[in-house]
């Protein structure tokens, strides 16, 4: 029973701090609320018996890429940009059609998603995941360290001022 | 245990808090941590099935994206830092060179 106490409140959390992150006009009180939001999804995969992952979500995610997005925003000082209201009808319709998608896709996995619960323990700890990404995953992993090179090099080479292009 | 479609409809409405910040802000920011909810959604989705099926392949798939996630928040934030010493802003309304 506790599990779903524990299921609900962090859902609870991690919806309401994801429509802070779309509705607040502020970008920093954004940030912030996603790395709430994250450290919420982080409990849901304890839940799911990836502790791994959980751990991975909090240090990679919260830790690493939006401190990255803190900043970029404090870098460029935009905490008192503001959003004027150019576009109303455009606005409702993107409220409308997302109201409209969401709807749907909850209403059909509750209906036909339903499944049994998988008999067993499932647990994929750091030893589990390690071996399989390197035996059978060992060609994307180094094509991942590839792209990670490109992305460090891209990011320089867009960010850095009065760069003359070749 | 908690039923797999818990996680699935989390994630859904997790995913359309995404979709709905990508389609009506126009900080290009915002939009960008949009879409990070909308990865992070992915994620959840992954992971579940990974549990339902007693398969590994979600869990690596996950770490995977997780990977390519944070090198492309490298470098859409680089375009923007490049955005805004141009125009001095991020709008992305106002970035509209290749609009017809």
């Amino acid at each position: 029973m506790i599990e779903y106490a524990v299921f609900f409140f962090f859902a609870s959390i991690a919806v309401i701090f994801a429509f802070v992150v779309i509705l607040h006009r502020n970008p920093v009180v954004s940030a912030l609320s996603l790395v709430a939001s994250f450290f919420a999804l982080a409990v849901m995969y304890v839940l799911l018996e990836a502790p791994f992952l959980a751990a991975l979500q909090v240090i990679v995610y919260a830790g690493a890429i939006m401190v990255l997005f803190l900043f970029v925003i404090m870098l460029l000082n935009l905490q008192r940009q503001r959003e004027e209201p150019t576009r109303p009808i455009q606005q409702f319709l993107g409220y409308l059609g997302s109201a409209a998608f969401g709807i749907g896709l909850v209403y059909y996995i509750a209906k036909y998603a339903a499944m049994a619960l998988p008999v067993g323990p499932f647990v994929a700890d750091a030893r589990t995941v390690g071996v399989a990404l390197f035996e059978s995953y060992i060609f994307p992993f180094e094509m991942v360290s590839i792209l990670l090179l490109a992305a460090i090099v891209g990011a320089l080479l867009l960010s850095a001022r009065g760069v003359q292009w070749p | 245990m908690i039923p797999t479609q818990w996680f699935l409809i989390l994630s859904a409405i997790l995913f359309t808090i995404g979709v709905c910040g990508v389609l009506t802000r126009r900080n290009g920011i915002t939009i960008f941590m949009s879409i990070e909810l909308m990865v992070n959604a992915v994620n959840l989705t992954f992971l579940a099935y990974a549990r339902q099926f007693h398969q590994l392949h979600g869990l690596i798939f996950v770490f995977f994206v997780m990977a390519i996630a944070a090198a492309e928040a490298a470098v859409g934030l680089a375009i923007f830092i490049s955005l805004f010493h141009h125009r001095e802003t991020i709008d992305v309304d106002e970035a509209n060179l290749m609009r017809w």
